[in-house]
């Protein structure tokens, strides 16, 4: 990127700092990093309060900033062993992994269900989470943080954090004991009740589900109204044997509802989750290689990251694209573009190409 | 269950803590906290039988001495040796006792679990914290509902069992103990069982400096960060396979295969040299003058300039 464009976004960038809304809880024992070639170029960094850190950030305007997960007594001091680590959030970051520079925008959609699923039915039921001890932020780019800030999961360490996300992502999950066959003459296949807890409860919900919307996809048996209300009547008292299909081969056909339970998109390469000393994009603050805010979001559902994470500009800006950019929906345009092209965008947007590398500031 | 005999079988609890207040740490009491250690590491999980009432005090002691012997001693092997031992002890004591004495020794460590309509209920983080990492207590195997996982009487003395071995290989450092500790911490060192399988080097075989790694590795000692670096390059610039480096590195006292065998493969991918004489002493590793320059060279020298070196 050219120094002239750098300097235009910093200024962009600390435009939005003097006046954005943060909100991060004990600040003051978080340790921060801040980059500008990489995500993180120094860390270490502490603030007193969030003035000290909003002073910071209009001054300096680096192109990412983060903070700890972590809780320390001296969250500045170096090496690690010195900050007296007190606790972390819990963190769980869901990521969508596509080809090409722009492959992930158009998928964003997709990683909500997931969100949704990890947060409702793995978080607030399983885990018994309380709704106002979660966070869900966008995070900037590809995907969503979620933040627990439950004071009983603070003190856990990173096996068990591991043992949490491997959970989640049903990992060693082995539906097979889920199920026990009677001594009984016939035998009876015996399974879990749908107001179990847990993976056994989601089989039983997930597998009556698809036998109500998409019976075929068991066996084409189910087609038939009488055969599939006999099953899942027998689902429902945990008697998996309502059937005339063969019970070794249910338990094979069940394998891809199993499949379908846990929350696969969690990214655990990055080792999110259970690394104590991890630092998280600050919630509320911009992605230096989009442009986007990685808002706090309330509403999932209609949360649209290329709408509603663009930041706020009425002034236009004319850029020259260096590369082709494929089409996509953003603040409620679909366009795209070529080598060469010349555009007046709006602020936001021309902002997002420039990050991405499609696009320099204009100059007559 | 009086007090004492509580704190005799639960040597971590607040009663025991109670008793050895009283109590002077005597050369006996020292002993015995010793032969704890031996215990462990013979793997014997019985606890001795004591009757009297001074016999109980001083073993209830004893478990503190050999936490301070162990605290000055600093060898992880012989302290997870020690907890893992003094956790299969507190289990057996566990399986005779009835659920109200269970849930007594489970709040020691903030254990509670919930009885609701004839089934047992742990918290989550609490449930995660003490579980072993088995498939039967995995918890994608388990029936978790709303921050609670179902388990029965025996997953409860397992998970204090693990709460046991957690505690106890907790031990605070100790910096300058009686004189009495710091003999019988030699003497356990001398009665560490040496390893008859995967090293077997002589006088001769290999440079002084890497005949004394190897001999630390062998009492199951720790090895700083450089020494095991300059010891895996040695290793495989001689030629021994990742296998046989494995094996030896299972030796020390904090091995992790997957992370040794990582560093191994990495070692090899980047094709690190064995560093030159002056850096291991710069390591502080050197323990003659060969003058070779690079220890690799010890095998080029003639056998009577070894013996030279050696003497």
């Amino acid at each position: 990127m050219r120094p002239e464009d750098l300097k235009k976004i910093k200024q962009i960038f600390a435009a939005y700092y003097e006046i954005a809304e943060f909100s991060i809880p004990s600040l003051e024992q978080r340790e921060f990093g801040v980059g500008n070639v990489k995500k993180i170029d120094a860390r270490h960094l502490d603030f007193a309060n969030l003035s000290a850190f909003r002073t910071y950030l209009c001054n300096n305007t680096p192109l990412f900033v983060s903070h700890s997960a972590a809780y320390y007594g001296f969250p500045g001091a170096t090496p690690m062993q010195k900050k007296q680590w007190k606790g972390a959030d819990l963190i769980f970051d869901l990521d969508i992994h596509a080809e090409g520079r722009y492959g992930a925008y158009p998928k964003l959609d997709e990683i909500k269900e997931d969100l949704q699923r990890l947060v409702n039915d793995f978080l607030l039921n399983d885990f018994g989470i309380k709704r106002e001890h979660i966070t869900t932020v966008f995070s900037g780019n590809r995907g969503y943080h979620v933040h627990v800030r439950d004071p009983a999961y603070i003190a856990l360490g990173g096996d068990e954090r591991r043992e949490l996300v491997d959970y989640i992502m049903g990992q060693g999950l082995n539906y097979g004991d889920f199920f026990r066959f009677t001594d009984t003459s016939p035998k009876k296949l015996m399974g879990p009740v749908p107001e179990e807890g847990g993976y056994r409860g989601r089989l039983a919900r997930k597998t009556i589900q698809v036998l109500e919307n998409k019976p075929t996809r068991l066996s084409r048996l189910f087609s038939k109204k009488e055969k599939r209300d006999f099953f899942v009547g027998g689902i429902r008292e945990g008697n998996w044997s309502k059937t005339s299909l063969k019970l070794n081969d249910l338990l094979s056909r069940l394998q891809a509802v199993a499949e379908s339970l846990p929350v696969s998109s969690v990214n655990t390469d990055a080792g999110v989750t259970q690394d104590l000393s991890k630092l998280i994009r600050v919630p509320n603050s911009i992605h230096g290689e989009t442009g986007l805010v990685a808002k706090i979001v309330k509403d999932v559902d209609s949360f649209q990251p290329l709408r509603d994470a663009l930041l706020e500009s009425p002034t236009e800006i004319k850029i020259k694209f260096l590369e082709d950019v494929p089409e996509l929906a953003i603040k409620d345009e679909t366009t795209g573009f070529r080598k060469g092209d010349v555009r007046e965008l709006s602020q936001p947007v021309a902002l997002f190409y420039i990050l991405k590398g499609s696009a320099e500031l204009y100059k007559n | 269950m009086d007090d004492l005999d509580f704190a005799l079988k639960y040597p971590f609890s607040s009663e025991a803590k109670q008793i050895v207040q009283n109590i002077h740490l005597t050369d006996r009491v020292l002993e015995l906290g010793a032969e704890r250690i031996k215990k462990a590491l013979r793997g014997e999980s019985k606890a001795r039988v004591v009757l009297n009432q001074e016999g109980k005090k001083e073993d209830i002691a004893s478990f503190a001495a050999a936490r301070m012997i162990l605290g000055f001693m600093k060898n992880t092997f012989l302290t997870n040796k020690f907890a893992v031992n003094e956790s299969k002890v507190v289990r057996s004591h566990l399986d005779k006792e009835d659920k109200k004495t269970v849930e007594r020794v489970a709040a020691r460590f903030d254990i509670f679990p919930e009885n609701r309509n004839n089934t047992m209920l742990l918290d989550l983080p609490t449930y995660v914290r003490f579980s072993v990492r088995s498939p039967y207590y995995r918890l994608v195997n388990r029936k978790l509902t709303n921050g609670f996982v179902e388990i029965n009487d025996n997953d409860l003395r397992r998970l204090v069992e693990e709460a046991v071995r957690k505690h106890t290989e907790d031990i605070p450092v100790v910096r300058d103990p009686p004189k009495q500790v710091k003999h019988i911490a030699e003497r356990i060192i001398e009665e560490l069982p040496k390893s008859e399988t995967t090293i077997n080097a002589k006088e001769g075989d290999h440079p002084p400096c890497i005949l004394n790694l190897l001999e630390s590795a062998k009492k199951h000692q720790n090895l700083n960060h450089s020494a095991r670096w300059y010891l895996a390059t040695y290793l495989n610039a001689i030629g021994m396979g990742e296998d046989a480096i494995t094996g030896i590195y299972a030796q020390l006292p904090d091995f992790n295969e997957k992370t040794t065998r990582y560093q191994i493969k990495h070692l090899r991918r980047k094709g690190y040299n064995v560093p030159s004489c002056s850096t291991v002493m710069s390591y502080g590793l050197c323990v003659a003058s060969c003058r070779t320059g690079n220890p690799v060279r010890w095998h080029k020298l003639s056998e009577s300039r070894k013996k030279e070196i050696l003497k």
